[in-house]
């Protein structure tokens, strides 16, 4: 059969991932701390046919053989972890991290995820929890009757209770040095693994780790222009690699009805 | 039979294999610093007694094309692109040394410089391994300069340099595995080529010519057709010899 079929169909399916990435992409365009996705594709592998440089008589060698691809395939998709802009929103409880470094919270799991989202809230018993409920690492509970949570840029944590000032904890703050690697397992959520190697843990605006910013969140950092172009480059490649698929069609149709 | 079948069943093939290389690169056309391959037929006479009618097409992949892709703007500083002529060099798994455009670069766990396929980047000195690091700056040369975590902007340390190679279309090849290495049998590196600049937060995308492509797909189908046709005409020809010989 036609193998152009075959590889046409390895483009189609390539761009239809391609095409799911982009829509998650701007599905999440509004969610805090949302870390944009960039499909990469590779060539697959050749078929050699004929191999160049192999002996064609006694005294001459073929210059270039005939080598076939076979078509193309999603190589990763990959996070991006470029800083979305920050908003400024008033909330206590806000905070945007301005640099490198993700918030740590305890998963129900017992593990541990990180975060880029900084929307918390309390829970009831004072604890400072993400929008999902779970508990900021290390755990910080803000005592009954406080008017007033203040964040310092360090992540020191103080209340005003009844006229005094007291601290009540520091945010620390998780760095890795591969975070790209990090799995994105929803919830604005992401989970260690092998490939972005271990949670380097400090306080922020230390060892390079960005300073918190109280009363700001950081938006997502997918560009709504860039995502439109995309779309519509990833649409031509599919109509294009249909077209291939149907002219084989209709090339082994021909040869079906004719011959 | 006549041997005019057999021509056109060649060319048939031929066509199918063209096609196939063809949307090869319609399939490639978003692969980031692909290079798209090319076709071509040679025309081989058969050699040996009796009328010399008979020219088979042989199919060739004349290598590949070294033309630019266009260049996207991704502000990712661990994205680079070559200006003008040139390709970078990686380690393949087998020991050999590959080349490749894309400068889509990432690292892994121990700070290694890899590209997309997880090879690793060659520099001067072999792989570029990288501190952890606040931000890194390519230069134009392809050096490599560091801001190590924790450290000031006057703390900057300068890594390796990238290692670039300016061959000609005809010193590099396709692998079986899509990358490119030394056409030479037996030359495993290709000398670097200090003249070579880079630019960072941009890739290049494939160089792919859609348009081109596509319309070879349309021409390779009419001819398809004509093949067919001749295919059809051998076998009239062969029933008009058969009646011939039809007694009565």
């Amino acid at each position: 059969m036609n193998s152009a079929l075959w590889v046409s169909k390895t483009g189609l399916s390539a761009q239809d991932t391609a095409l799911r990435a982009i829509s998650n992409n701007l599905a999440n365009v509004g969610t805090v701390g949302f870390k944009k996705d960039k499909t990469v594709f590779e060539d697959l592998v050749y078929q050699i046919n004929q191999q160049p440089g192999a002996q064609a008589t006694q005294d001459a060698t073929l210059p270039s053989g005939v080598q076939l691809g076979t078509g193309v395939r999603v190589a990763s998709t990959q996070k991006e972890f470029s800083i979305g802009s920050i908003q400024t929103t008033e909330r206590s409880l806000d905070m945007a991290i301005e640099g490198r470094g993700f918030f740590q919270v305890t998963l129900p799991d017992g593990t541990v995820g990180y975060t880029r989202a900084g929307g918390f809230t309390l829970d009831q018993d004072g604890q400072i929890v993400t929008a999902q409920g779970y508990v900021l690492e290390p755990a910080i509970t803000v005592p009954q009757g406080s008017t007033d949570i203040t964040v310092g840029s360090d992540g020191t944590v103080s209340v005003t209770n009844a006229g005094t000032t007291t601290q009540v904890g520091n945010i620390q703050l998780a760095d890795f040095v591969n975070a790209t690697g990090l799995e994105a397992i929803g919830g604005n959520l992401f989970r260690e693994t092998v490939a972005s190697g271990a949670a380097l843990q400090s306080a922020p605006g230390q060892n390079g780790l960005g300073q918190i910013g109280q009363g700001r969140l950081e938006a997502s950092n997918v560009s709504v222009v860039e995502e439109m172009v995309n779309m519509v480059a990833t649409q031509r490649a599919y109509e294009m690699n249909a077209r291939v698929v149907s002219t084989a069609d209709q090339m082994l149709q021909y040869i079906a009805q004719n011959l | 039979m006549d041997r005019l079948l057999y021509v056109s069943s060649v060319g048939l093939n031929n066509i199918e294999q063209a096609q196939a290389i063809r949307a090869n690169n319609l399939a490639n056309a978003s692969t980031n610093g692909f290079r798209a391959d090319l076709a071509r037929v040679m025309s081989t006479e058969v050699q040996g007694d009796g009328y010399r009618g008979r020219v088979y097409g042989v199919n060739d992949t004349a290598g590949v094309d070294l033309s630019y892709g266009s260049r996207i703007a991704t502000g990712n500083d661990l994205d680079v692109a070559i200006n003008g002529d040139g390709l970078f060099a990686v380690a393949l798994p087998d020991g050999r040394e590959g080349y490749s455009r894309d400068g889509s670069f990432q690292i892994d766990n121990a700070g290694m410089l890899l590209t997309q396929e997880g090879f690793p980047v060659l520099g001067t000195g072999g792989p570029i391994a990288l501190p952890p690091f606040e931000s890194i700056l390519f230069g134009a040369d392809g050096s490599i300069t560091v801001r190590p975590q924790g450290q000031g902007p006057d703390a900057l340390v300068q890594i390796d340099r990238l290692r670039l190679v300016n061959p000609t279309a005809d010193q590099v090849r396709k692998d079986s595995t899509g990358a490119l290495v030394a056409a030479e049998e037996g030359v495993t590196q290709l000398p670097p080529d200090e003249a070579v600049t880079v630019v960072s937060g941009f890739v290049e995308s494939s160089n792919v010519n859609a348009i081109h492509e596509l319309t070879e797909i349309m021409s390779l189908a009419r001819q398809f057709e004509l093949e067919v046709r001749m295919m059809k005409t051998a076998e009239t020809n062969d029933e008009a010899a058969s009646t011939l010989l039809r007694i009565g």
